[in-house]
């Protein structure tokens, strides 16, 4: 164990580089520009409160994956808490269900202002495949006010990262 | 038109509940139960109870025939076959016929939010009926069953948890540590999945199968085709069928090995579950490569797959070549670590009794001695075609738990590999002409959690009159609170991982 410890150390390992997380150069930029907001506005900082409401749980294993050695968000300053109180951003996943929209808005009220909410998922922006079901309400932005969306079916890890870096470039100015 | 392993019996209202009480004490699994809404078309309700005989290959359907259509009711067969208990208050649910002599009079599926009287299933009542009585600020007065004595008290917790994890709320009575008793109240994420079948249609409906449970979206659309093509006539192209089952496994694979690495977050142990997730991490990546989808999502459609995902051979290979290789490392060091394993085992057991009797499936089920398993059991696609074992446990604790999974890997390895030998010829999928009216199917797959089924039924146009999904986790879900008894609070979470279980593939 130890000499494994000591050969990365050594061979310098690291999560993926900046570099493979995007698609393109103006994606480096964006995600640059994040460190950098993340930065000089949270004070290297971010931490978002992850809310089930109804998803298909496809979102809540990506987003498993983002805090795996893989991807590794923590180095972004981003982090997922267990208290609303600590949060800075809801990140809600699922068409959001009838059973779950009253918890939902619970959630949303212990978050201390100001607040981000990410609606994250195909169906969390109008109800996707599940839209028109009698038992969701079609949209997160149903049940409380959204500030950006990331597509996806589900979003990959590296899609959420960059998404969640977009809302907050775009919001906090 | 009848299935050539389906045996349908209507044995009508007397003689239901012996019949499935004579199955089911002769150790046949009660694969679902469910009811259907066929005023229109028979003048009644119907309810099904779908058995599996050991070793006969065959499924053998009671059906019974609930003519008052004003009051509807029937027997319940709960207290000879308990696995049937939830299926029963889903029917009370949702179609609002009444199990006559069920134990448990609360409500299942249908939270506090929808009305009493709102029966969502029933064909003549819309999607938007049913919206317009629904009101999300109503508070939901669920019965919990409480332990009343001396230092018993009581430690409510979600239904947003802690973690990313799904919603539900788990209601533990606990006398100081241990658990004396859980209540877990689930269906949170109920999204009226079968319902909304019926709106889409066959067709369509593969996407929506994808989408009820996350990691066994290929299980699921797999299982839903299966049931459309026996239903229309199909017979699956020969190269689509040995995708299918790769890409089975392929699921099976990621699952159980990220599964064990979870497990070693309900124990602490930080480089066993970050090691976990890096192999998964590299098994999602190659279905990323083979089908543009980490979920391998978008690749099943009725008549077969959409993409030739086993042109990629190589890849497949190479890359399950070095998972090999990480996956017996890893392994290796979860077995030396004496803290890992000494906290799963005894932990959580569930008895082989019990496993049988709440009609528990999978892993969880094959941990605690029964050897069901679809892909013997039926067998269908390929599975007749390659060897491999029907691993089993006994103890029925945590630790048999993840070595069924361990080597349940090493199983889907082979099979993978031995698909891979030869090239397949035909066709990638063959176009599908109309449904046959009023012809019904059976679909199943083996999942990572176990079995899952899709029944359905077409009405007079060829369109879907019942499209009845059952996940793995809906027949696991119940037995949780049996494997909990006696544990301390913080081994729940443990307890818990070890089942693994899909909220979303449950509450449907």
């Amino acid at each position: 164990m130890l000499e494994k410890i000591i050969y990365n150390i050594l061979r310098k390992k690291q999560a993926i580089p900046y570099g493979e997380l995007v698609a393109s150069a103006s994606e480096a930029e964006l995600l640059k520009g994040a460190g950098e907001a993340i930065h000089s506005i949270f004070g290297r900082s971010v931490r978002i409160r992850q809310v089930d409401a109804g998803s298909c749980n496809a979102c809540e294993w990506e987003c498993t994956a983002l805090t795996s050695p893989i991807y590794d968000v923590q180095r972004f300053g981003i982090d997922f808490v267990a208290s609303p109180r600590h949060a800075d951003i809801l990140l809600v996943t699922g068409p959001v269900s009838v059973s779950m929209a009253e918890a939902l808005k619970k959630t949303y009220i212990a978050i201390p202002e100001p607040r981000l909410v990410i609606a994250c998922g195909d169906c969390a922006k109008d109800g996707g495949v599940y839209k028109g079901s009698y038992a969701v309400t079609d949209g997160v932005d149903k049940v409380v006010a959204v500030d950006g969306y990331i597509r996806g079916c589900p979003p990959t890890p590296a899609d959420l990262i960059r998404g969640i870096v977009e809302v907050i470039e775009s919001r906090v100015r | 038109m009848s299935q050539p392993n389906e045996t349908y019996i209507n044995t009508g209202p007397e003689g239901f509940l012996d019949g499935c009480a004579g199955l089911f004490a002769k150790k046949s699994f009660l694969r679902m139960m469910f009811a259907t809404d066929e005023r229109a078309s028979g003048g009644c309700f119907r309810i099904y109870a779908v058995f599996s005989p050991p070793e006969s290959g065959n499924f053998e359907i009671l059906v019974q025939d609930v003519s008052d259509v004003k009051s509807p009711s029937f027997a319940s067969i709960t207290r000879k076959v308990p696995a049937a208990h939830w299926y029963e208050r889903e029917i009370r649910d949702m179609f609002g016929i009444t199990p006559e002599g069920h134990p448990d009079p609360r409500p299942l599926v249908l939270h506090g939010m929808y009305p009493e009287g709102v029966w969502p299933l029933r064909r003549d009542v819309s999607a938007d009926d049913v919206r317009r009585v629904v009101d999300i600020s109503r508070e939901d007065n669920y019965q919990y069953m409480s332990v009343k004595g001396e230092g018993v008290y009581e430690i409510p917790v979600g239904p947003v948890h802690a973690g990313i994890i799904e919603p539900g709320h788990f209601r533990f009575s606990a006398v100081g540590e241990t658990i004396y008793h859980l209540d877990p109240r689930l269906f949170y994420t109920h999204k009226g999945i079968e319902k909304q079948f019926e709106r889409i249609g066959f067709i369509g409906g593969v996407e929506l199968a994808e989408r009820v449970s996350g990691v066994s979206s290929f299980s699921h659309s797999a299982a839903y085709c299966h049931a459309v093509e026996r239903m229309a006539g199909i017979e699956l192209p020969e190269k689509a069928a040995a995708a299918r089952t790769a890409l089975i496994e392929l699921e099976r694979l990621y699952n159980h090995i990220g599964d064990i690495g979870n497990m070693c977050a309900g124990t602490g142990f930080a480089v066993g579950y970050a090691r976990g997730a890096s192999i998964k991490e590299t098994l999602m990546r190659l279905n990323q490569r083979l089908t543009g989808s980490r979920y391998l999502r978008g690749v099943n459609v009725v008549g077969g797959i959409k993409t030739d995902v086993l042109e990629h051979s190589d890849d497949i290979l190479t890359t399950l070549d070095l998972v090999k290789r990480e996956y017996k490392s890893f392994l290796a060091l979860l077995l030396s670590s004496i803290s890992h394993v000494e906290r799963m085992e005894d932990a959580g057991i569930l008895s082989r009794s019990v496993a049988h009797s709440m009609g528990a499936t999978g892993p969880a089920a094959r941990a605690s001695g029964v050897g069901d398993d679809v892909r013997h059991a039926h067998p269908h696609l390929f599975y007749d075609r390659v060897i491999f074992e029907t691993h089993t446990r006994t103890k029925g604790d945590v630790f048999a738990r993840m070595m069924v999974r361990a080597d349940e890997v090493g199983c889907s390895l082979s099979i993978i590999e031995a698909l891979l030998e030869k090239p397949y010829k035909g066709k990638l999928a063959v176009p599908v002409g109309s449904v046959p009216p009023l012809s019904s199917a059976l679909g199943y797959v083996e999942g990572p959690r176990g079995s899952i089924f899709y029944w359905v039924k077409s009405d007079k146009d060829g369109k879907p009159l019942r499209v009845k999904a059952r996940s793995a986790s809906h027949c696991n879900w119940p037995v949780v609170p049996f494997a909990v008894n006696g544990n301390i609070v913080p081994d729940f979470p443990l307890i818990n991982k070890s089942f693994n279980l899909s909220y979303s593939g449950c509450d449907l």
